[in-house]
C-alpha cells in the first residue's frame, strides 16, 4: 500500500520534431502526430488513474526548444481551467480531462509557433531530458519516498548532443531514475545506452498504429512490477567507441597515451594533442592497442 | 655406531637404562645411549622426535631423566655415578633444554603448515579430498608446489591473527580465596601465567632458572605470591627472597623509562600537571618537607604504591608493544595533502581539436538529406494538422492493431525471441553446479601438473608426464564419466562437460605426439 508520501512520477518526453512528423504524415497518413499524442494521453490517463499519488508530466521536445505540455503554467490559475474541464460532460475523472485539455492546448500553441529554420533540424532531446530530470529532482526534494520514471518517445538521433546526453544519462543513473525508450523510426544508440545504464526498457515498435498498446503493455508498469512480468528482453547494446578521424565504430584501435583520443589507424603524430610517437623498426611497430569488448 | 661426522656434545658415563649400565651421548641432532662395553647404540632418539624431558624431583634417591617422545613412548635414564650423578644429570638436562626447542619446531612445522592451509582454504581442502584421498595423485605431488620453502620463510607472515593484549588487571583478577583454615588459594590459569611472564620478563627468567630443578611450579608460584614483590608494601626486607632481584631490576627499569620519556607527539603529558588556580585550590603548599618523619613514612609508602602502579602499567604497555606492533610515526601529525610537495614537473595537456571528444559515435555525414523545400513543406503540413487538434481518445487503437501488438509481445512473438534462451544456470540445480566446479578445480590441478612437464628434458619429467597421463585417465574414469552419466540420466541434455573433455583430449593428443616423437628418436 503506497503511503501518502510516495509519489510515482511519470514524465513523458515526446519528440514533436515538425519536420519528421510532417514527412511522416505524408508517408503514412493513418499515423500522425495527433494519433501519437492520443496514445500518449491514454497512457498518461492510465497512469494517473491507477493511484491517487501517481503524477504525470509531459514534455514536448522540439527542434527549437523543449516545452512542458503538462503541468503548464496556465493551469496554476486553477478555477478557470476547472470550469472548462467539467464541461466535458462525459463524467470523466476531472483530473484526467483537465490534463487532456491542457496537453492539447499546449501542443497547439507549440506547433503554431513553429518557425522554419534550416540549420536546426534536430530534436533537442538532451535538453528535454535535462528538463525532465530537473522536474523530477525538484519534486524529489519535497517528498520523502518515491519511485520515478521517465518515458521517451523519439523519432531520430542526433550526434551533436552527445556530451550533454551522456551527462544527463549519468545523472539519471546516479539518482536512480529509469529511462525507458520507445522508438518509432530508427534505432538510436544513445537511447539504447541510456536504457541499459539506468535499467529501463528500450523498444523499437514494429507497428506504429498500435503505439498505445505497446505503451500500456510494456511501459506502464513500474520497475517493481516489471520484475514479475515477461517483457521483451533487453537488446544487445553496442558500446563500441568511434574513432576520432572517421567516426566509425571500431573494436580494436589505437589510443594516444597522452590525450586518450582513439584512432583506427596508426599515425606517428596524434592529431589531437600533437604528441610524436617514436616509430621503432617497421617490423616491430608495437602500437598501443585497445581491445574493446562488446558487452553481452 | 655413530657416524664420524656427528659432533658429540656431551658424554655421560655411568648412566643406566633398563637396569643396564652404559654411557649417554648427546650429539648434534640426536641423543643416544649405548651399553657398557658395547660399540653400538641401543637407544637413539632424534631431538625432533622428543616431545619433552622430565626429571625426578630433588628429594628422590634415584636421579633420573626421562624423555617423552611424540609417539608417547618414554625412555628413562638413571644417572648412577656416586659422586657426580646430580651434576651429570643437570648438565644433560641443560643441554637438552637448549637443543630441544630448535628441533621441535622443524618437525611439526610442516605438518602444522599443511593442516593450517587445508583448514583455511576450503577450495584447497576440497581439491585435496578429490585428488589425494581418492588416490588420483599422491600427497607428495599435491604438496610439491604448494608448501614452498618452509624452512627459510619467516613464519611471521602466516600469523594473520592479531596478538592478544594483556589485561591491565590480570594481577588483580587472581582473587585469593580463603582456604578455610587460615590459608589462601590462588587460582592461576595459563593465561594469567602468560600475562605475568610477558609483563615481567624478570619473573620469566627466574622461572626458567628455578623450575624444574630447584622448585616445582607450585612452589615457585607460592613463593611468588608470598614474596613482598607481589604484595603492596614491597619494602625490600630480606634478600633470601628470590624475587628481591626482580624488585631491584624493576626499579632500574622504571628509572630508565622515566628518562626515556614519552615519544608520542600527540600526547602532552605536561598538560596533565596540577595547575594551581588560586590559593587553597589544589595547591601544593611549598616544597614537600622531608623533615616531618610521619609524613615521610606515609609519603614513602604512598609513593611506593604509586610507583608500583606506574611501573605495572608501563610494563603492561611495554609488553604489548614489544612485538613492534604499533609505534606512532610522524604520519599521525602531518597531513600529506597540505604539505608542499616537490612534485615532478608535468607538461600541460595541449589539445588542438578538443571538440572531437564531444562528438558522439555517429558518422559525421548525416544520412538524411532534406532540402529546404522539404522542410518548409513538412512544417506547414504539421502546423496545419495541429491547428485543429482535438484528442480523440476513443479511437486510439483498433482491435486488430491491438491483437497483433499483443501477439508480438507474447512469448514466442516477434519481439520476444531473444528471451527464449534461458540462462543455463537457471536450468541446472546448484548441487550439480557445485560438483561441476569441483571437477573443474580437480581437472585444472591435474592438467597443470601435466602441462608443467613440457618440454620434457629430464628422465624425472618423463616419468612424471607418464604418471600424469595415467592420472588424467583415472580421473576421467572415476570422476568425470559417472558425473556425465548422472546428469544425462536426470537432467536435460545440456552439455556441461564438453569443455572438460576437450581439455583432456588436448592433453591426450599432446602426450600421444610426444610419445611418437620419442619412439622415432629412439629408433
Amino acid at each position: 500500500m503506497a503511503s501518502e508520501d510516495e509519489i510515482n512520477l511519470l514524465v513523458i518526453v515526446v519528440d514533436v520534431n515538425p519536420i519528421w512528423w510532417g514527412q511522416q504524415a505524408q508517408r503514412e497518413p493513418e499515423f500522425t502526430l495527433s494519433k501519437c499524442l492520443d496514445a500518449v494521453m491514454v497512457m498518461g490517463n492510465a497512469h494517473m488513474a491507477m493511484t491517487r499519488t501517481n503524477k504525470l508530466a509531459v514534455i514536448a521536445s522540439h527542434c527549437q526548444d523543449s516545452h512542458f505540455l503538462y503541468p503548464s503554467k496556465s493551469w496554476r490559475g486553477g478555477d478557470s481551467g476547472a470550469e472548462d474541464a467539467s464541461s466535458s460532460g462525459d463524467g470523466k475523472y476531472e483530473l484526467l480531462s483537465i490534463a487532456n485539455n491542457l496537453i492539447a492546448e499546449e501542443i497547439r500553441n507549440v506547433m503554431s509557433k513553429t518557425e522554419v529554420r534550416g540549420n536546426s533540424t534536430d530534436t533537442l532531446l538532451a535538453g528535454s531530458l535535462a528538463k525532465a530530470l530537473c522536474c523530477i529532482l525538484s519534486i524529489k526534494t519535497v517528498y520523502s519516498f518515491q519511485h520515478l520514471r521517465h518515458v521517451i518517445k523519439a523519432a531520430e538521433d542526433c550526434a551533436l548532443q552527445y556530451m550533454n546526453f551522456m551527462n544527463v544519462i549519468f545523472a539519471a543513473q546516479k539518482q536512480n531514475i529509469l529511462i525507458d525508450a520507445c522508438v518509432l523510426d530508427s534505432d538510436s544508440g544513445l537511447l539504447q545506452q541510456a536504457c541499459d545504464i539506468t535499467g529501463g526498457l528500450y523498444l523499437k515498435i514494429p507497428q506504429k498504429l498500435a503505439l498505445a498498446q505497446y505503451l500500456l503493455w510494456v511501459f506502464l508498469p513500474d520497475s517493481e512490477q516489471r520484475s514479475q512480468l515477461v517483457l521483451p528482453p533487453p537488446a544487445h547494446v553496442d558500446y563500441r567507441a568511434a574513432c576520432f578521424c572517421h567516426r566509425n565504430l571500431i573494436e580494436v584501435g589505437y589510443v594516444c597515451s597522452v590525450c586518450l583520443s582513439i584512432f583506427c589507424n596508426f599515425s606517428p603524430i596524434c592529431t589531437t594533442c600533437e604528441t610524436a610517437f617514436k616509430i621503432q623498426l617497421p617490423q616491430m611497430v608495437k602500437p598501443k592497442k585497445k581491445k574493446l569488448k562488446q558487452s553481452t | 655406531m655413530a657416524s664420524l661426522s656427528e659432533e658429540v656434545l656431551l658424554v655421560v658415563k655411568k648412566v643406566r637404562q633398563r637396569k643396564q649400565d652404559g654411557t649417554l651421548y648427546l650429539m648434534a641432532e640426536r641423543i643416544a645411549w649405548g651399553p657398557e662395553g658395547k660399540d653400538r647404540f641401543t637407544v637413539s632418539h632424534l631431538y625432533a622426535d622428543i616431545r619433552c624431558q622430565k626429571i625426578s624431583p630433588d628429594g628422590k634417591a634415584k636421579i633420573q631423566l626421562q624423555l617423552v617422545l611424540h609417539t608417547g613412548e618414554s625412555t628413562t635414564f638413571h644417572f648412577s655415578n656416586e659422586s657426580s650423578a646430580l651434576k651429570d644429570r643437570d648438565a644433560a638436562k641443560e643441554l637438552l633444554q637448549q637443543l630441544l626447542p630448535k628441533f621441535k619446531k622443524k618437525a611439526n612445522k610442516e605438518l602444522e603448515e599443511k593442516n593450517r592451509m587445508l583448514q583455511e582454504d576450503p577450495v584447497l581442502f576440497q581439491l585435496y579430498k578429490d585428488l589425494v584421498v581418492s588416490q588420483v595423485i599422491s600427497a607428495d605431488e599435491f604438496w610439491a608446489n604448494r608448501l614452498g620453502d618452509i624452512n627459510n620463510t619467516d613464519p611471521a607472515p602466516y600469523n594473520n591473527k592479531q596478538e592478544v593484549g594483556i589485561s591491565g588487571a590480570f594481577l588483580a583478577d587472581i582473587r585469593p580465596q580463603t582456604d578455610g583454615c587460615n590459608g589462601l588459594r590462588y587460582n592461576l590459569t595459563a593465561d594469567i601465567i602468560e600475562s605475568i611472564f610477558r609483563t615481567y620478563p624478570a619473573v620469566k627468567q627466574k622461572y626458567s632458572e628455578n623450575v624444574p630443578h630447584n622448585l616445582t611450579e607450585k612452589e615457585f608460584w607460592t613463593r611468588f605470591f608470598q614474596s613482598h614483590y607481589f604484595h603492596r608494601d614491597r619494602i625490600n626486607t630480606g634478600t633470601q627472597d628470590i624475587f628481591s632481584e626482580c624488585a631491584k631490576q624493576d626499579e632500574k627499569g622504571l628509572k630508565s623509562m622515566v628518562v626515556q620519556g614519552v615519544k608520542n607527539p600527540l600526547v602532552d603529558l605536561l598538560s596533565l600537571e596540577d595547575k594551581t588556580l588560586d590559593e587553597g585550590y589544589g595547591v601544593s603548599s611549598g616544597p614537600p618537607s622531608t623533615s616531618n618523619l610521619n609524613r615521610s613514612v606515609k609519603e614513602s609508602s604512598n609513593a611506593a604504591i604509586i610507583k608500583r602502579f606506574n611501573h605495572h602499567s608501563a610494563m603492561v604497555l611495554a609488553a604489548g608493544s614489544r612485538k613492534g606492533l604499533s609505534h606512532l610515526s610522524s604520519v599521525a601529525i602531518e597531513y600529506e595533502d597540505l604539505q608542499r610537495k616537490n612534485r615532478p614537473k608535468t607538461v600541460a595537456l595541449n589539445l588542438k581539436k578538443s571538440d572531437r571528444y564531444a562528438h558522439g559515435p555517429v558518422p559525421l555525414l548525416s544520412q538524411h538529406y532534406t532540402t529546404s523545400q522539404d522542410i518548409i513543406n513538412s512544417v506547414n503540413h504539421i502546423r496545419h494538422e495541429m491547428v485543429n487538434y482535438k484528442p480523440n481518445l476513443t479511437q486510439v487503437l483498433s482491435s486488430t492493431a491491438a491483437t497483433s501488438a499483443i501477439a508480438a509481445l507474447s512469448p514466442g512473438g516477434v519481439l520476444m525471441v531473444a528471451g527464449a534462451q534461458q540462462a543455463i544456470n537457471q536450468m541446472v540445480p546448484t548441487e550439480v553446479q557445485g560438483e561441476l566446479k569441483h571437477l573443474y578445480a580437480a581437472a585444472g590441478e591435474l592438467l597443470r601438473h601435466f602441462w608443467s612437464c613440457f618440454p620434457v628434458n629430464t628422465p624425472f619429467l618423463e616419468e612424471k608426464v607418464m604418471k600424469m597421463k595415467s592420472n588424467l585417465e583415472r580421473f576421467q574414469m572415476t570422476k568425470l564419466s559417472p558425473f556425465q552419466e548422472k546428469i544425462q540420466r536426470q537432467y536435460l541434455s545440456t552439455n556441461l562437460t564438453g569443455h572438460l573433455e576437450e581439455m583432456l583430449q588436448t592433453a591426450y593428443s599432446k602426450f600421444h605426439i610426444w610419445q611418437t616423437r620419442r619412439m622415432m628418436r629412439k629408433t
